[in-house]
């Protein structure tokens, strides 16, 4: 029995990342009607969806990086801009909106990373509301996840001073806070956004394109601060 | 090393030599000015020399919280040397801006960095974690500090940005490098010459940019992939939470927040008419920011006098509504890198000139300026070419208006009459008048510049604004002053620190107030790097009771960062020895207590204010009862004020003759060193 779910797992393995995504592109994926499963073939139940999301509005955002420092703090101890799940990018020159955008994790449902990794050491937590993490005592630090995530800038990571990929976790596994994180906790990254613009979600966004994950934050007192809410 | 990078950048220009301090050297002095102070006092043997001179030092110092998770404190840079603007001396000083860039310093491996001599053409430093070089800066020469600075990350990411750049084969970021540049008004050692750094982050006071100037020195890019440690990453991420949560903006609710210290229902830090549609916009790692970037990409960044610069002449050309001609103005103080006070008070200078009939075409000071078009983009834009580019009168300009006065024989007689508004060291005034506001004033003559310090400033705004919109300001004065007084240790507890009336503004409870603040500012803010505009928070209306979060916040930060478990005091008492060490500095200058007085008009002339300044209000005593009591229309009494200097030369434990420190007070301080230099140049205090 073992035998036969390793020999499965490296059927899946073995299917190449753009033969994976033309196979799963095919099942259908709305808002509302969202498997929790998404089937690779007849016989092997490979993915299941993330029961948690982050959802981000780069309108509200000030770019003060305190949810990348946060990120980088709890996670490894350390403050380092590059070891943040989390990332944004932005322009002192450009205008707004146009001057800054937010890159977390999409957690998504045909994660790239995970079909990438050889050691399934970037793997489903089905422990932790299936959040796609990194074992990184099976991670051999050959980076495939890092070149594999579809979206720019990528959101797998790599900590080049342990040579290990690092990847959005919801804080399931922040060593480095009180709180418990997780599907079911706190992620330091919403907790400490002074905006606000950061948000947790157990509903999976759209995943085609931008808007499932890019949302309007801005309630009504967003105008008291003197700031468009549309 | 928690909070530390361990080491500084040492660049001679002069030999193009490049090498690094121990960090650990100086980690007594803990960050910033302190460090920067001791390297200066270090490293420059001759403390007489010029701002000009190739010997002069320029420090650029990160703090242990740089590029951390403290709240508005991650991301100043404390930048010190002999500066080019003060008069009669060009004193060592500081300045300081906001932004990234000391963040970024850290990263890249460096806690500061230390620039002397000067380079045979022009060059900038580009910076990639340990990589350091000096590169030819004669294509970036002459270029604004905008494309400036885009020229820069332009080179250094290769391929542009939006997603991970390269910086080898392990280490990436998706981060600009950051850049700390001059314009043309460096270029052309201008005295109102700034260092500016992204859009609207500018170290302004000194004439930092025009000694970069003078050392051939275009920019310094830095971008780093590195790690700083934290010695209690728990504990800081529970401080940030808990600051945050209880002292901090409620965005439900945001006219209680920890910005009410300028008595603002938004935390915005702007004068002139916002624009509709904009992002509010922060430092690194701050809890609530005080820009903005908006869609039109106008003003950018910008904050306080800066945006105050040209929005009311603007206004006043257009029939009292603000055109784009306000942003533009202040992004062209940005792009061209000159200081705003100097343009601002500059402007209302040679206005009245130009309306005594002494200044414009054909009169006795020729100048080109059409004041028909004041207001305008296009006078802007000429009036500040003229300083940048020193073009026809603006040679003169550019010298700083102090000098200009001085140039065209009217010094005297205008700072006499008040038309001329510099009140200390030959500096702009802040607008918050030595004459009202007397705990500014008397910080700065006692100093090095401006202060810009605004610790105590929410005393006017808060009541003030209050009392301008028809309300009664809360909390009462008594209540204000009591709480305030319980954090102002080691003087706590003495209400009478805070009296503004005219009886107690040349006490000795002042003088506790003035050297609380320097001492207070030195270290917490100028060495730990805490930000002017978020710091120290002594009363909040967040909180029942009001009580702000200084005293416990400061050293939380610190502490969680560093390990090293200082109290608040021990911070004052490193405060006042940071202060004595540049204080012994100004004294190897030449300063001597008959130097310090401020310009004639803040004894003559009555303090009147223009617009709501017409009504400056601060805690005080009338008839032995607290209120908010007016303290305009009053001017500064010259006795008086040289009374009030020896009882604080006497509170700090100096020769109040001279208004040199005496070993005693040095050597218990741990400056027995300084003590010795000072005797050998016979300026010890007696």
């Amino acid at each position: 029995m073992i035998d036969e779910v390793k020999k499965k797992r490296k059927m899946t393995m073995q299917i190449s990342r753009r033969n994976f995504l033309k196979f799963t592109g095919t099942v259908a994926i709305g808002a509302g009607v969202l498997p929790k499963l998404i089937w690779l073939d007849d016989a092997i139940a490979a993915i299941p969806a993330s029961e948690g999301y982050l959802l981000v509005d780069t309108k509200k955002c000030q770019g003060c990086l305190s949810c990348m420092l946060a990120c980088s703090l709890v996670h490894e101890g350390i403050e380092n801009l590059s070891f943040a799940r989390i990332q944004i990018l932005q322009n002192s020159f450009a205008k707004f909106p146009d001057d800054l955008t937010m890159a977390q994790c999409r957690q998504c449902v045909e994660p790239a990373c995970v079909e990438a990794c050889p050691e399934k050491a970037l793997y489903v937590d089905k422990k932790n509301g299936n959040i796609r993490i990194v074992d990184v005592k099976k991670c051999i630090g050959c980076k495939a996840c890092v070149q594999a995530c579809p979206y720019e800038p990528g959101r797998a990571l790599w900590n080049s001073e342990k040579k290990k990929a690092l990847k959005c976790d919801l804080c399931s596994g922040a060593p480095f806070w009180s709180e418990k994180g997780g599907v079911k906790g706190k992620q330091a990254c919403v907790e400490v956004c002074p905006l606000k613009a950061i948000q947790f979600t157990k509903k999976i966004p759209e995943q085609k394109g931008e808007t499932g994950y890019k949302v309007n934050l801005r309630g009504e007192s967003w105008r008291k601060l003197g700031y468009p809410t549309d | 090393m928690n909070g530390y990078a361990g080491k500084i950048l040492r660049i001679d220009l002069t030999d193009r030599k490049i090498s690094t301090i121990d960090t650990k050297d100086y980690e007594q002095w803990v960050g910033g000015h302190g460090m920067g102070s001791a390297i200066f006092w270090d490293l420059v043997k001759d403390k007489t020399i010029k701002g000009f001179d190739p010997r002069n030092i320029i420090t650029i110092m990160t703090s242990p919280l740089s590029g951390t998770l403290a709240p508005g404190a991650s991301g100043r840079t404390e930048v010190q040397g002999i500066g080019i603007q003060s008069y009669p001396i060009g004193w060592f000083t500081r300045s300081n801006f906001g932004g990234r860039f000391s963040a970024m310093l850290k990263y890249a491996g460096w806690d500061g960095i230390v620039i002397e001599g000067k380079a045979d053409k022009p060059v900038w430093v580009d910076i990639r974690n340990e990589d350091v070089k000096i590169k030819d800066a004669r294509p970036l020469w002459g270029l604004d500090t905008w494309k400036t600075q885009e020229d820069i990350w332009r080179e250094v990411s290769g391929r542009g940005f939006g997603g991970w750049v390269e910086l080898d084969s392990e280490r990436r970021t998706t981060q600009r490098p950051a850049v700390l540049t001059i314009g043309p008004a460096g270029e052309n050692l201008s005295v109102t010459a700034c260092l500016i750094h992204d859009a609207g982050n500018s170290a302004g006071q000194g004439g930092f940019g025009g000694i970069w100037g003078s050392k051939n020195l275009k920019a310094i890019s830095v971008i780093g992939t590195g790690s700083i440690q934290i010695a209690n990453p728990k504990g800081l991420m529970e401080a940030r939470l808990w600051a945050q949560k209880k002292y901090s903006t409620d965005l439900n609710n945001p006219d209680a927040s920890w910005v009410a210290r300028f008595g603002r229902r938004r935390p915005q830090n702007l004068f002139w008419d916002k624009q509709e549609k904009a992002r509010l916009n922060s430092c690194i790692g701050c809890h609530i920011g005080c820009k903005e970037r908006s869609d039109t990409g106008y003003g950018n960044e910008s904050t306080c006098h800066e945006t105050f610069f040209y929005a009311g002449y603007d206004k006043a050309k257009h029939g009292g509504k603000q055109t784009s001609a306000a942003y533009i103005a202040t992004d062209l103080l940005q792009k061209y890198g000159i200081n705003a006070y100097e343009a601002s008070r500059g402007l209302t200078y040679i206005r009245a000139l130009e309306r005594m009939g002494l200044l414009g075409r054909g009169k006795k000071i020729e100048c080109d300026l059409d004041f028909r078009k004041l207001g305008e983009t296009e006078f802007a834009d000429q009036f500040l070419k003229m300083i940048a580019y020193r073009r026809g009168i603006g040679d003169d300009f550019a010298e700083g208006f102090f000098r200009a006065a001085k140039r065209w024989g009217r010094l005297e007689e205008d700072l006499k009459a008040g038309i001329l508004y510099y009140s200390y060291w030959g500096l702009p005034e802040h607008s918050y008048d030595p004459r009202a506001e007397v705990e500014w004033g008397y910080g700065s003559i006692l100093g090095d510049r401006d202060i810009n310090e605004h610790d105590f400033n929410f005393l006017f705004w808060w009541p003030s604004g209050a009392i301008w919109a028809g309300k009664t300001p809360q909390p009462p004065a008594e209540q204000a002053v009591k709480i305030i007084a319980e954090k102002l240790m080691p003087y706590e507890n003495d209400p009478l620190m805070l009296d503004f009336s005219t009886d107690n503004i040349y006490s000795e409870h002042m003088a506790k107030l003035v050297g609380w603040h320097r001492h207070y500012t030195r270290f917490w803010k100028e060495s730990v790097l805490y930000c002017d505009n978020r710091w120290p928070e002594f009363i909040n209306s967040r909180v029942p009771g009001y009580r702000g979060i200084t005293g416990e916040g400061e050293p939380k930060f610190l502490n969680a960062v560093t390990g090293k478990m200082l109290t608040f005091l021990d911070g004052m008492e490193m405060g006042r020895k940071i202060w004595n060490l540049d204080n012994a500095i100004w004294i190897l200058q030449g300063r001597h207590r008959n130097m310090v007085h401020f310009s004639d008009y803040i004894y003559n002339v009555p303090y009147k204010g223009t617009g709501n300044f017409a009504m400056y209000y601060l805690p005080g005593r009338e008839k032995g009862k607290w209120d908010y009591i007016r303290v305009d229309g009053r001017h500064l009494d010259r006795a008086k004020f040289e009374e009030f200097k020896t009882r604080f030369y006497d509170l700090e434990g100096w020769d109040s003759r001279s208004g040199w420190p005496k070993r005693g007070t040095l050597e218990s301080l741990g400056l027995k060193s300084v003590a010795d230099e000072l005797e050998k140049n016979k300026k010890l205090g007696a």
